[in-house]
């Protein structure tokens, strides 16, 4: 009898600690959410909440500080980022789904698994020794005698090219996503079942068609929910556009001319606050990422949840 | 027949487009790899591991006190990060599994894998920098823990639930209580997939700048008190790409070359373990 109460005890002792090991991800997440709002509270009470987001200016010297310009960068570098990215990696998606002959599969699915291995420092370290100075010196100046010279989306393009901006930044950013979010997308191809393809190429389809009109439409949700996820990185990544983005608070006309976006003002300017109100400002810029970057992967776990769920 | 040789014309032009696109993909990656091979290679000497960073503009030394630093730092996570997280999987693969406890969770897990690492490194500078009052490679390793404990939850659950209940249900019909059922029964059949899943945290957490850039900081000397600022070799790479020196940057190089090798070997070798073991 005693017996049974001790292995009782140790069943109900097991599982309170792994509970407990459970909760903790609970624990960190309501404890980063507390402290950032702690430590920025001085800079929430001056600025306030619109106030803070709509005031380009980020002056440490008269400590007036406001998040637009980080919070502009931020967008723009993301934004370009997926432009980039989408029509790349469900290309890569539909090629290794749908025409690589299957020798090559394993291998090409190495290679994306490792492009996503390697660490962001090593992405932005090189965009700053390789791709910059390509980008400066080559494209940059041919964009500008291309696309530069039309009215309106030359403004884009204005500017001297050095390599250090946004464009430069952005691409950097797609490279790093875009193995993940062909991973994603890849995953959802596959999930479509042979018979459809099958019955679609039975009725004389062309790839293309079979591509287009069956597996898309089957993994759209997988693929946007992917896609949202993929945003959420690209959001709060910091060392792939730390080395390349120049850190300059403007709020950029042309893509040409460096930025910050909030991950860059932290790596860059974290270490060198030196008065309460910056640091409380750079907390608050952290809150606004934190909450920016979770309510946009939550919502991606929503979609993919939704869709998994019919 | 018009129609016909449009559609075929279409697919023709669409393949090409995505075959375009997957080389686009192998091109950044061998040209990351070779750039980084080309740069590091000649950087690479006994001196990068046996000696400290010389003062700035000196010629020579190298970065042991990175590489010491970095394991410092890794190990704290591994000894935070690993228990925790092989203890959460377990909870939410098994107690927890059809619980809504249980399923918020691993969903939170799921989320906190993708969230900012640099907004985590604030984090622990406001609960264990701050309050200290000075930069500590402690910081570090929990900063990294924090980031390594979902991505070990999320794997030990998944590897967890692929060992069929059945299996369970033998071990309960011979009286097994639950925690003899998963420490003796479940942990055997998934050991193999929560290696992996910690080989591949080790390799995620090893790469990570930001959380270490307001926790540990960097530090030009040898060190192996973690009370105080303790130098990792992703700080120091961006420290040394950044400086103005020539042969800061081949260092910065020789260093990126080594934690890439370490951590696509490290990758490689987690996704072979799991192909062996779940080939069938």
């Amino acid at each position: 009898m005693s017996k049974q109460n001790l292995t009782d005890y140790k069943d109900t002792l097991f599982r309170v600690i792994t509970f407990g090991a459970a909760m903790v991800v609970l624990v960190v997440i309501v404890g980063i959410f507390v402290s950032l709002v702690e430590q920025s509270l001085p800079a929430i009470r001056k600025f306030g909440f619109f106030h803070f987001i709509t005031t380009p200016t980020w002056d440490p010297v008269h400590e007036v500080f406001g998040a637009a310009s980080s919070l502009y960068g931020t967008i723009v570098t993301t934004v370009l980022a997926m432009a980039i990215a989408i029509p790349v990696s469900i290309g890569i998606a539909i090629f290794m789904t749908e025409l690589c002959p299957n020798f090559l599969k394993g291998a090409m699915g190495t290679a994306i698994e490792l492009l996503a291995a390697i660490p962001s420092i090593i992405y932005g370290m090189w965009g700053l020794f390789t791709l910059a100075p390509i980008m400066g010196n080559t494209v940059e100046p041919f964009l500008q005698h291309t696309i530069g010279k039309i009215p309106y989306l030359g403004s884009l393009f204005s500017g001297t090219p050095l390599g250090i901006d946004i464009l430069t930044a952005s691409t950097v950013l797609s490279i790093m996503i875009i193995p993940f979010m062909a991973s994603i997308a890849r995953d959802t191809f596959m999930l479509t079942p042979q018979v459809l393809r099958e019955s679609a190429y039975g009725i004389g389809a062309t790839r293309w068609e079979v591509i287009r009109n069956v597996v898309l439409p089957y993994s759209k949700g997988g693929v946007f929910g992917g896609m949202v996820i993929a945003m959420g990185r690209a959001l709060g990544e910091t060392m792939a556009v730390a080395f390349v983005l120049g850190n300059k608070h403007q709020i950029a006309h042309s893509l040409l001319d460096a930025s910050a976006t909030i991950t860059v003002t932290l790596a860059n300017e974290f270490t060198e606050a030196d008065s309460n109100m910056y640091m409380a400002s750079l907390f608050y810029l952290a809150l606004i990422l934190f909450v920016m970057s979770f309510l946009t992967l939550a919502a991606a776990k929503f979609i993919l949840k939704e869709r998994s769920a019919p | 027949m018009n129609i016909l040789t449009k559609r075929k014309i279409q697919n023709k032009m669409a393949l090409s487009l995505s075959v375009l696109a997957a080389a686009i993909g192998l091109f950044w990656l061998f040209f990351i790899l070779w750039d980084i091979f080309r740069h590091g290679m000649s950087f690479i000497t006994m001196d990068l591991f046996t000696k400290d960073p010389m003062p700035p503009g000196f010629k020579g030394g190298g970065l042991r006190n990175a590489f010491v630093g970095q394991m410092l730092i890794t190990l704290v996570a591994m000894v935070i990060g690993i228990p925790f997280g092989i203890l959460g999987g377990t909870f939410l693969s098994e107690y927890g599994r059809h619980s809504r406890l249980g399923r918020f969770i691993s969903t939170l897990s799921d989320i906190m894998v993708s969230v900012p690492s640099i907004v985590i490194g604030t984090f622990v500078y406001a609960i264990m920098v701050r309050p200290i009052g000075h930069f500590n490679g402690w910081a570090g390793g929990v900063a990294l823990a924090i980031i390594m404990i979902p991505v070990v939850i999320r794997t030990t659950e998944d590897m967890m639930s692929l060992v069929p209940w059945s299996l369970r249900e033998a071990a309960f019909a011979l009286g097994a209580p639950y925690y003899k059922v998963i420490t003796q029964v479940v942990y055997r059949g998934a050991a193999t997939g929560i290696f992996t899943g910690i080989l591949l945290s080790i390799a995620r957490v090893a790469g990570e700048t930001a959380p270490l850039l307001f926790t540990s900081f960097n530090n030009s000397f040898f060190t192996t008190n973690l009370n105080e600022s303790t130098p990792s070799l992703t700080v120091t790479i961006f420290q040394y790409a950044m400086g103005p020196y020539d042969d800061w940057h081949g260092m910065a190089w020789a260093a990126a070359l080594v934690i890439t090798v370490a951590i696509l070997l490290v990758t490689v070798a987690g996704r072979l373990l799991i192909k062996w073991r779940y080939r069938n």
